[in-house]
């Protein structure tokens, strides 16, 4: 998987001026932009496309992004000032939808749609206020344990040892300074 | 997000009524045309019927 990733920098040495999106925009004015596919709209051949499109029911966020993705593959706009331009195409198609009398679905989420969370669900069905008191009984159960006494493992009556006991342990008098001896 | 994931919500804006703050800083004239009251406008022209803002306005009235 990892060696398939380009490699860092590789960007820098393709050629990538045949790609239209990688060379100045025709269109960066925002006015400018919706004209312009507002008139691609009303092109009788993209007016058909979009209408079939509504008549095999695409929602008009759909057929948005579409027509979105053509004008920005084309190099005419950039990506940041097509998204802009998303609302404004999406009610012109919605008031050429209705001047039609088609049906059309816009593919936006409903503002009244109550989303379902997790949360909301247990919430719903009382399971968080069960689980909530079950943990404070649990907490209440829990005793800290007794300490061990006796054994290995058991804590000592005295924490410091002897000073016999430590000076064998550090190696005590046995050990004898040495001297240096004087070279000849 | 996806390329439609951002499509749907800016388009939910646009119909909120929102529009991007500094977006008609950047018009020659510092007056943006295509406007969601414009698009209103249109509508009430070709289709002859008031649009929702028109509706709420009557009802707080």
């Amino acid at each position: 998987m990892r060696n398939s990733s380009p490699i860092p920098g590789a960007n820098l040495l393709s050629d990538t001026r045949n790609y239209a999106w990688h060379r100045p925009p025709d269109i960066v004015d925002y006015d400018e932009a919706v004209s312009y596919l507002i008139s691609k709209v009303d092109d009788p051949f993209q007016s058909q496309m979009v209408m079939a499109m509504l008549d095999i029911d695409a929602q008009i966020s759909t057929i948005v992004s579409t027509l979105l993705l053509q004008a920005v593959s084309t190099g005419k706009m950039p990506i940041d000032l097509a998204l802009l331009t998303a609302g404004p195409l999406a009610r012109y198609i919605e008031i050429t939808a209705k001047d039609l009398g088609k049906s059309y679905d816009m593919g936006i989420r409903n503002k009244d749609e109550i989303i379902i969370t997790p949360t909301l669900l247990k919430q719903a069905l009382g399971i968080i206020e069960q689980e909530e008191d079950e943990g404070e009984v649990e907490e209440e159960q829990v005793e800290a344990p007794e300490a061990p006494t006796g054994g290995l493992m058991g804590i000592p009556d005295e924490m410091i040892a002897p000073v016999d006991e430590q000076m064998e342990m550090l190696g005590g008098s046995d050990i004898e300074e040495e001297e240096p001896e004087d070279e000849l | 997000m996806q390329f439609q994931d951002a499509v749907k919500l800016s388009i939910e804006k646009f119909l909120d009524g929102k529009m991007p703050n500094k977006l008609a800083e950047l018009a020659d004239d510092g007056v943006l045309y295509h406007t969601p009251d414009y698009f209103d406008a249109l509508e009430e022209e070709l289709l002859g019927e008031p649009t929702k803002k028109d509706k709420e306005k009557k009802d707080a009235k």
